[in-house]
């Protein structure tokens, strides 16, 4: 057993380092949603709306997720190979590496140190760490897959790989750049051609960061949980396939009706739709499997979370598609329409898988049970309805600008100024941030049990026992 | 065959990167080998080092964040925003600028749209012009001078062309005059077509104000000049950004004009080096014909009268 | 029961393991053939469809 000791403490490192940046990536949101109704919460030149979002966003995106994927994706592939990682060193490293990364990276956000591509906002110098972090990660990946000890690959380690090769091509191509001093460097692209490819990225990062691994997650810890077996391989090989090879070809739906060739956003387009196939693979997948005994949603607390999770990656990705056709786009395009998919799928699918996969492996690493199913369940309720306020708040909000925008009078002219579209979003921004306090209150539930449980199984030490409840 | 790949983790790795190369070769890297992803208009200049400067620190300070610079080939949108974006006009963007979320209005037409001043006004404190904005307010950086050395470094790692004249100049200029250049440029290499904006509005058969000394005219006029002028007019139209409109000068020169051209100057804004009736335009004043209607415009122009009648009043009293 | 090694063949059922639902398989097909028309209707170089046509289309209206 203690061969796995050594890995078990770098996972539980990486778990929580990615709690932590969530915490901290979840204050700025709220900090940020603050400054869009009441711009007295600017304080420059370091803490104004246009530095904190993409620390946000990065926080949140590279700290918390990408935290949560490496530590549970080693978990994962420990698990699936029957042998500990090949090089435990290394992903010790690993961990302090990443760390080192995530604080520099918002340390350098908040002075302004910004390539303006989103979600590859960091400067040269860090992306040079940040492909580091994944080379580091595919290495001692692919070695521990190649030393298994298992020959079959399940589902989840299918998806880690395609996640390590995409996330490679994508990040290094993206960053493509020209420095000019130490903290400032100028695109390789240009025009409308560094649009192409900063969307092809775009879209495809928040692909292999908050789809493909999550998924893998999904795959692994749904049947752990509830010990209920995957429904169809067949179904998961299809659609692993088809969303592998027809997400990169999607990136131009967020420049649909820019001056990007027709042909390049039509071919978009037709991808995306398509996109709703495979991913509804992975939900029907997931609720077929759940399907012969539902009674688990009640009896089995992890189940409700993955379920709700695939629910709304489910909706996500067929909002998402709808959202690429130029006649849904000219509508909602550059409204707080955005911001409410992204939320759904950030708060109501990655945080709540990521979360149940916590739940589930804590405990296991600790030799003791969760602190308590009451804390989680009142976690997952807070969770759900923060996350409803704050999209269903953004999606309302975001249609009556779209319209406004549009408004004409009999006369021909516009029927609103700027001014009189942006006014009416304050008291959906306002609620918004009732939203996302109510969230924040939930993931609070989470670190406490989490903690807990963690003091729990310090305090018992020593091979499994029955732990507290 | 097919079941063997899971079994092989190297092979599946091939094999998922050729499928991922796929839509990339097709979607992206073949068409950066072709002309039309790189296209540039013949009047798009290079930037020059103080608009660099001042690009730099929009980057810096996530401008992109709340402002897009594309104005989509939709009716309203090119209404609101004017001449919807072109390709060739972003060539020299490294990276390009778009950004992909509108709380603040596009810029993609920013550059002559106002007076310099108007600018350093609103930057200072946009809530003086917009009491509900939510823009953060950046008249700190005045207070940051620029570092000629450091934008020199970045002309050439762009190959832009610069004077050292130029670049000796920038000793004096401090960062907010840098990003007041720059938003003065965006958009610029594109002529404003006044024509487009004017479509269905100036075929008016009316060259009289209709509401000409209407007294309910006159008040709602007094709120509209209130809310859409004064900010560069003054509270009494007495002149400040903008010139003064009470005065017998029009365009600069001696001599009042009719309601017909207060009007189309109203519906149209102005454009620099334009000329109407012998008089040369200097450019800053915004179009209206998106924003107001017709009856509304007669109605401030009315006010206006009022204030100017007022005026020589007071002129011949005292 | 940390260290006790996962058992692949818990993961998967067996007697479904080759099933695809007949709703997903008619939605996979019905959108690549919707994918197909999309693409004959919406590209310049094959239906003279452009969203600068479109855009000249809508003012004259
Ligand atoms: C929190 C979002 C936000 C940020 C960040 C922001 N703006 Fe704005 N901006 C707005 C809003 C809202 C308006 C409309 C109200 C107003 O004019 O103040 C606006 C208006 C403007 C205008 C006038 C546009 C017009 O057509 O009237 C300019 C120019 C401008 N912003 C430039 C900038 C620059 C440059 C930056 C970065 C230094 C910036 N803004 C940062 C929200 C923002
Ligand atoms: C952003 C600042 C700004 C705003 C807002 C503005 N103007 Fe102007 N206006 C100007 C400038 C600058 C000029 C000089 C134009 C030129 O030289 O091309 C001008 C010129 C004029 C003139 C010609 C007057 C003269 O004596 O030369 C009139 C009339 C006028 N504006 C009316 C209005 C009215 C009415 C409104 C409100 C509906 C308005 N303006 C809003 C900046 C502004
Ligand atoms: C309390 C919780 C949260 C609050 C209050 C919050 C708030 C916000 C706000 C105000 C924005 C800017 C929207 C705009 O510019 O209009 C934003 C953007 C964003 N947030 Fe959050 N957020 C929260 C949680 C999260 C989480 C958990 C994630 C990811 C795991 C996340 C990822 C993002 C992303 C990717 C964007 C960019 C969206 C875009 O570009 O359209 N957020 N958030
Ligand atoms: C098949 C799946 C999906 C498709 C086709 C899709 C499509 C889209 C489209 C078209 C936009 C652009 C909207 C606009 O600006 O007009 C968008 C934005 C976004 N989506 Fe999705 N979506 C999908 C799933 C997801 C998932 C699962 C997430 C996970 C969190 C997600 C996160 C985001 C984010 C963060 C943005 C904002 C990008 C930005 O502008 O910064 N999407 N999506």
């Amino acid at each position: 057993m203690s061969a796995y000791q050594y890995d078990h403490q770098t996972i539980k490192g990486f778990i929580i380092s990615s709690v932590f940046w969530g915490v901290v990536g979840i204050i700025i949101g709220l900090w940020i949603s603050i400054q869009m109704w009441q711009p007295s919460w600017n304080v420059a030149p370091y803490f104004t709306f246009g530095r904190l979002r993409v620390v946000h966003t990065n926080i949140l995106g590279f700290g918390f997720g990408v935290g949560a994927i490496f530590g549970l994706n080693y978990y994962i592939s420990m698990r699936l190979t029957k042998r500990p990682l090949l090089f435990p060193k290394l992903a010790r490293f690993h961990l302090y590496l990443f760390n080192t990364a995530i604080a520099l990276a918002a340390v350098s956000l908040f002075a302004g140190m910004n390539q303006s591509l989103e979600y590859a906002e960091l400067e040269w110098p860090l992306d040079i760490g940040i492909v580091v972090l994944w080379i580091i990660f595919a290495v001692n990946l692919f070695g521990t897959i190649i030393k298994r000890k298992e020959e079959q690959m399940y589902i989840s380690l299918w998806y880690i790989i395609a996640t390590v090769i995409a996330v490679a091509v994508l990040y290094i191509v993206n960053n493509l750049s020209v420095p000019a001093g130490l903290f400032k460097s100028y695109s390789l692209f240009a025009g409308i051609n560094s649009a192409n490819v900063q969307w092809w990225y775009g879209h495809n990062v928040i692909g292999f960061i908050f789809s493909t691994p999550i998924l893998a997650m999904f795959y692994y810890f749904l049947p752990k949980s509830t010990g209920l077996p995957i429904y169809s391989h067949r179904l998961s090989i299809i659609s692993l396939w088809s969303l592998v090879f027809a997400y990169l070809w999607t990136g131009a739906h967020h420049l649909v009706y820019t001056p990007l060739p027709d042909w390049i956003q039509t071919l978009a387009i037709v991808f995306t739709i398509f996109l709703i196939a495979p991913s509804w693979g992975s939900v029907v997948n997931g609720f077929y499997t759940v399907a012969p005994d539902w009674s688990k949603m009640r009896t089995n607390y992890l189940t409700k979370f993955f379920i709700f999770a695939i629910t709304f990656y489910g909706l996500q990705t067929v909002q998402g598609p709808t959202q690429g056709l130029r006649v849904v786009s000219q509508l909602i395009h550059y409204t707080d329409w955005v911001p409410g998919h992204v939320h759904m799928g950030t708060m109501g699918w990655v945080t709540m898988t990521v979360c149940a996969s916590i739940y589930y492996v804590i405990p296991r690493i600790y030799k003791t049970e969760i602190y308590s199913v009451k804390v989680a369940n009142s976690h997952f309720y807070l969770v759900l309805i923060g996350q409803l306020i704050f999209s269903v708040s953004m999606w309302i909000t975001g249609i009556q600008q779209g319209a406004l925008w549009k408004a004409v009078t009999p006369e021909g002219t516009l029927k609103y100024t700027f001014m009189e579209t942006l006014v009416k979003n304050y008291p959906f921004w306002q609620m918004r941030t009732v939203g996302g306090l109510i969230f924040a209150a939930g993931m609070l539930f989470f670190v406490y049990n989490i903690a807990m449980t963690i003091r729990s199984g310090n305090a018992i030490s020593g091979p499994a026992s029955k732990g507290v409840r | 065959m097919a079941g063997d790949i899971y079994k092989k983790p190297v092979m599946f790795a091939i094999v998922s990167t050729a499928v991922i190369l796929i839509g990339t070769a097709v979607t992206m890297f073949i068409p950066m080998m072709t002309a039309q992803m790189h296209p540039r208009i013949e009047a798009l200049k290079p930037f020059t080092p103080l608009q660099l400067a001042g690009r730099d620190i929009y980057q810096r300070e996530g401008c992109n964040n709340c402002h897009t610079q594309t104005v989509r080939p939709l009716r309203t949108e090119v209404m609101r925003y004017g001449e919807y974006s072109k390709a060739g006009e972003f060539a020299y963007d490294r990276p390009f600028l778009w950004g992909s979320k509108r709380t603040g209005p596009d810029l993609a037409r920013i550059g002559k749209k106002y007076p310099d001043a108007w600018h350093y006004r609103h930057f200072e404190n946009p809530r003086k012009f917009f009491q509900e904005s939510n823009m953060p307010a950046y008249g700190w950086l005045k207070e940051n001078n620029l570092d000629p050395g450091d934008v020199k470094g970045h002309m050439d790692v762009l190959g832009f062309s610069y004077s050292e004249e130029e670049i000796s100049l920038l000793q004096e200029r401090n960062e907010l005059d840098a990003l007041v250049a720059y938003v003065q440029v965006i958009g610029t290499s594109i002529p404003r077509r006044r024509a487009v904006r004017t479509q269905g509005k100036t075929t008016t058969a009316e060259i009289k104000n209709p509401l000409a000394g209407n007294q309910a005219a006159i008040i709602a006029g007094r709120d509209l000049f209130e809310e859409n002028c004064s900010d560069c007019h003054g509270e009494d139209a007495e002149g400040d950004i903008g010139p003064s409109l009470i005065d017998d000068v029009f365009l600069y020169v001696e001599g009042d004009l009719a309601d017909d051209d207060y009007f189309e100057l109203i519906n149209n804004g102005t454009e620099e080096g334009h000329v109407e009736e012998g008089r040369t335009m200097k450019g800053g004043m915004p179009a209206f014909v998106g924003d107001m209607s017709r009856e509304e415009m007669w109605s401030v122009i009315s006010y206006i009268r009022y204030l100017k009648n007022k005026q020589e009043g007071k002129n011949r009293d005292g | 029961m940390t260290d006790d090694l996962d058992n692949i063949e818990d993961f998967e059922a067996k007697e479904t393991a080759g099933k695809l639902p007949i709703g997903w398989l008619i939605l996979f097909w019905g959108l690549i053939i919707w994918g197909v028309y999309y693409f004959i209707a919406y590209t310049p170089g094959i239906s003279g469809w452009s969203q600068a046509k479109a855009y000249e289309e809508s003012v004259r209206k």
